[in-house]
């Protein structure tokens, strides 16, 4: 692990509604993630772990509590900041793959590039780079609607991945995916970790999915409950996790 | 819930996304009922009888292309309606409704909306009746006072024949909801307008669209003589299918070529609004294509409104170029004329021409009169000298001949080069034609042919020589009276067998008024074919606006900061709005130079002009969609 903080999150709160309705979604989170690090959120719907995951990547403001990205207080910045932050040091990868369905894969995954003003050649490099690693490469000319589930997947992770960002949020990658292009992308999401270095969070409810994080940390009542780190195996994680799960009654 | 109380509940919660439809069939209405109020009120009738008889054909005329374009229009907009709402009220399927109910709720929801606007329309239009009637006029520079007049016809024309159109296309909505599958009800808004095109098709389309266009353009301005009228109709049809074929075929063609080249469109935000224009544009083009028809319509009706006022006023100088022609075997009335008419008034100037009848056997022409009448060039100059004409022909030489007729509305006639006519044998080259009314009135009912001295004194023989006086008199007060001591000469020398006549002028005479009023209903008509092409472009982006709302989001989770996005909007919609106006452009020169020559009158400045103000009404239609765009599509803070 290395030692670099990417986020920290300190005595996290959020709440819902106005006066006299106010529903505590998160009660004071503290969390660190560091460099390289590949972890999972879980917990049960209403446990807050998607209202975390958009505080963390700047899409929601916190009610109080502190947040640091890449060693920055974000809650006091403006929209304009806010935006370029999440351009600059942000990767997303959303459920619904969230690709446009106006442009070809290639055109999808280029996109955060060009609209940052690098050259073309370098966008077209970059991208048949990840799309050759994501086994894309034939699929690039191809639009969201020829390409399956598996593939508009991994389409959308070579374009969290194509401005090298800090971070990248994960918001249950595999939900809309079956069981073996679910795998395939988690392997994938696994060997950029590795490989290339890159920070991961992912909020999912699948302890499968979670088994290829390296921790993972299981949120319920807008707390964290507990952390799970993984061994050498990911087989004996999975067991665990569900042991854990188990344990606490879900 | 019974089905009236859901429709309306519905009907009620979405009139905000209604409301560019129900301003746009109100906006129609209220154009259609004020056209109607002028044939119904009495305000023409200070015009007398043949010029509202005349105006009112016109409008009849007018209200079939209103008509027409009132179909289309409904077409158009309730097709753009009942997709997006399809998807909404499809949603009843999972409810167990049957396709027959959703469609009756769909019908009496639309209806509602129809009469809403029907009320607003009649509503806004009888309200601007008095006010349309006034603007008519006064543009028309006709003093009238026109008074508030509520007459029960023009309303029951005007309501009848939009619900006659709305219902149908109401009906049309239903009958294609009861045979859509659920999943096609459903997928409604999904159902695109897909992406990419075969590149061969389109490669076809656009050499088509260029042919067909060019065909058009070519037939628009091609001189000839009768098959003009067959050319001008065949040029209007080629040209709408070009224009078809053009946005079909040729734009994608460039759009879909421009986003394969990597290095132009990973540049600034076109990675975004170029896909973005690529992916509607299958559904979009028809929309390009029918904004720039009804701008192009819009420039011909300016341009022949503007043709036919320098026509009218052509004419009325025409008319008022002499008071009173004397026309006489005798050569030398000269003197006893002047004396007649200097009793009275002064003589502002006067000319005397000869003239030679020739008959008929003796021609060989395309048109076919039972006598001609010959002008020698020395007369004509002599008298444009002496009455201020212009002389802008040259002298003929023996084999050479000009046409001097009158001035024309209209004339389908544009051929004016190679015409040949022969006299006696003799074949003389048609070398220019001129209609400067050195005859006066005389020529509006008889075509000469001029020639020179040496011709004209070799035809002497052959025909019967007549002469003009013709006179200009300074007061017109004096115009009765000397009239009728003339009415007396020329009664006493016909009684002592002199072959004379006599021609009086009183240009104060209205008989072609109406020709103002065209005017100034084609100046409408240019105003009504404008807004309704900005509506229409107005619309649709209204409506597509809220289709990009979710992919805006994404974009804005992603990272791209709002002035971007802004930009990528502007950008798109410049182009769904400057292409139309560039076909528009180009084609508005051929059909208003087709004009041009069929009315024998100038109009590249009416042109210009034009389509100046239709790029002035659309940049604010530019602005307000970018506007409104940002707004629905969720950019604007």
């Amino acid at each position: 692990m290395s030692e670099r903080k990417v986020a920290e999150i300190k005595n996290l709160i959020k709440n819902y509604g106005g006066k006299g309705f106010q529903t505590k979604v998160l009660k004071g989170i503290d969390l660190t993630i560091y460099e390289t690090d590949f972890i999972a959120i879980m917990g049960p719907s209403g446990s807050g772990k998607t209202t975390l995951l958009n505080i963390l990547s700047t899409i929601d403001k916190p009610s109080q509590g502190s947040v640091m990205l890449d060693g920055k207080e974000i809650t006091g910045l403006n929209n304009k900041d806010l935006s370029r932050l999440r351009r600059d040091k942000i990767g997303f990868i959303f459920q619904d793959y969230n690709l446009l369905d106006t442009m070809t894969l290639q055109d999808n995954i280029a996109l955060p590039l060009s609209l940052n003003g690098v050259s073309p050649k370098s966008c077209v490099e970059r991208t048949n780079e990840l799309a050759e690693m994501f086994g894309l490469a034939e699929e690039l000319k191809k639009y969201p609607y020829q390409l399956s589930g598996g593939q508009k997947q991994r389409g959308a992770t070579c374009r969290a991945l194509i401005t090298d960002p800090k971070i990248i949020f994960a918001d249950e990658p595999t939900g809309a995916l079956d069981s073996k292009s679910s795998k395939d992308l988690l392997e994938c999401l696994r060997i950029v970790n590795e490989n290339r270095q890159a920070t991961i969070m992912m909020v999912t409810h699948d302890a499968f999915s979670a088994s290829y994080a390296k921790d993972v940390y299981i949120l319920s009542d807008g707390l964290i409950k507990c952390k799970i780190s993984r061994g050498s195996e990911r087989k004996e994680f999975y067991d665990r996790i569900i042991d854990v799960q188990t344990s606490m009654g879900r | 819930m019974s089905m009236m109380k859901l429709a309306y509940m519905n009907f009620k919660n979405s009139l905000k996304s209604y409301l560019s439809l129900i301003v746009s069939l109100a906006f129609t209405i209220l154009i259609f009922l004020n056209f109607q109020n002028i044939v119904y009120s009495n305000s023409l009738d200070v015009l007398g009888e043949r010029n509202k008889d005349n105006i009112i054909i016109i409008v009849q005329a007018i209200t079939v292309v209103l008509i027409c374009f009132m179909f289309f229009f409904i077409w158009y907009s309730t097709n753009v309606f009942l997709t997006k709402r399809k998807k909404e009220i499809g949603i009843y399927v999972f409810m167990g409704l049957t396709n027959q109910k959703i469609g009756k709720l769909y019908m009496i929801e639309t209806t509602m909306i129809g009469f809403l606007a029907l009320i607003l329309g009649l509503g806004f239009g009888l309200a601007l009746t008095w006010l349309f009637q006034m603007v008519l006029l006064a543009i028309s520079d006709i003093a009238v006072k026109i008074e508030f007049q509520l007459s029960w016809q023009p309303i029951a024309v005007a309501a009848c024949t939009y619900l006659a159109v709305y219902m149908i296309f109401v009906l049309k909505g239903y009958v294609n909801i009861v045979r859509s599958s659920v999943l096609n009800m459903v997928l409604a808004t999904k159902k695109n307008e897909y992406v990419k095109q075969n590149s061969v098709i389109l490669a076809f389309k656009s050499v088509l669209g260029v042919c067909v266009l060019g065909a058009g353009y070519f037939l628009a301005i091609k001189e000839g003589g009768q098959e003009v009228m067959g050319n001008v109709l065949a040029a209007v049809v080629l040209v709408i299918a070009g224009i078809y074929l053009l946005f079909g075929g040729v734009i994608p063609m460039v759009t879909q070529s421009l986003a394969k080249r990597k290095k132009f469109l990973y540049k600034k935000q076109r990675n975004l609004w170029v896909n973005n224009l690529i992916f509607r544009m299958k559904k979009n083009y028809r929309t390009y294509a029918i904004v720039c028809v009804l701008m192009l319509c819009s420039v011909t009706a300016l341009a022949t409104g503007v043709a036919m006022k320098n026509r009218y006023e052509g004419i009325v100088h025409f008319r008022s170029t002499y008071t009173y022609q004397l026309i006489s075997n005798d050569a030398d009335e000269k003197e006893k004329m002047d004396e007649v008419i200097e009793r009275n008034s002064d003589i502002k100037y006067s000319t005397k021409i000869p003239i030679l009848y020739l008959d008929g056997s003796l021609f060989k022409t395309a048109y076919k009169n039972n006598t001609y009448a010959i002008l020698s060039w020395s007369d004509v100059k002599q008298a444009a000298e002496d009455a201020g004409l212009k002389l802008d022909i040259k002298e003929p030489k023996d084999d050479e001949i000009i046409d001097v007729s009158k001035m024309y509305l209209l004339s389908l006639y544009t051929e004016k080069s190679g015409i040949r006519v022969t006299i006696n044998g003799k074949e003389y080259r048609q070398i220019d034609d001129t209609n400067e009314p050195y005859l006066g009135y005389l020529q509006e009912q008889i075509s000469f042919y001029l020639v020179n001295d040496h011709e004209f004194e070799r035809l002497c023989p052959l025909g019967t020589m007549s002469y003009t006086y013709n006179y200009k008199i300074s007061d017109m007060d004096s115009f009765e009276q000397t009239k009728a001591k003339l009415d007396d000469l020329v009664k006493t020398k016909q009684e002592n067998g002199e072959d004379i006549g006599r021609i009086a002028v009183d240009m104060r005479s209205n008989d072609i008024e109406w020709v103002k009023v065209l005017y100034t209903i084609c100046i409408f008509m240019f105003l009504v074919f404008v807004l309704a092409g900005g509506s229409i472009l107005f619309m649709k982006l209204y409506n597509d606006a809220f289709e990009e709302k979710e992919r805006y989001q994404v974009l804005k989770k992603l990272g791209i900061d709002r002035k971007t996005l802004k930009k990528s909007i502007a950008n798109e919609l410049k182009f769904a709005y400057v292409g139309p106006l560039i076909v528009m452009t180009v084609s508005s020169w051929f059909s208003v130079h087709a004009l041009a020559k069929m009315m024998s009158t100038e109009l590249l400045s009416v042109n210009i002009i034009s389509v100046l103000v239709i790029y002035a009404i659309f940049f604010v239609c530019y602005l307000l969609s970018v506007s409104v765009y940002q707004k629905n599509a969720g950019v604007k803070q």
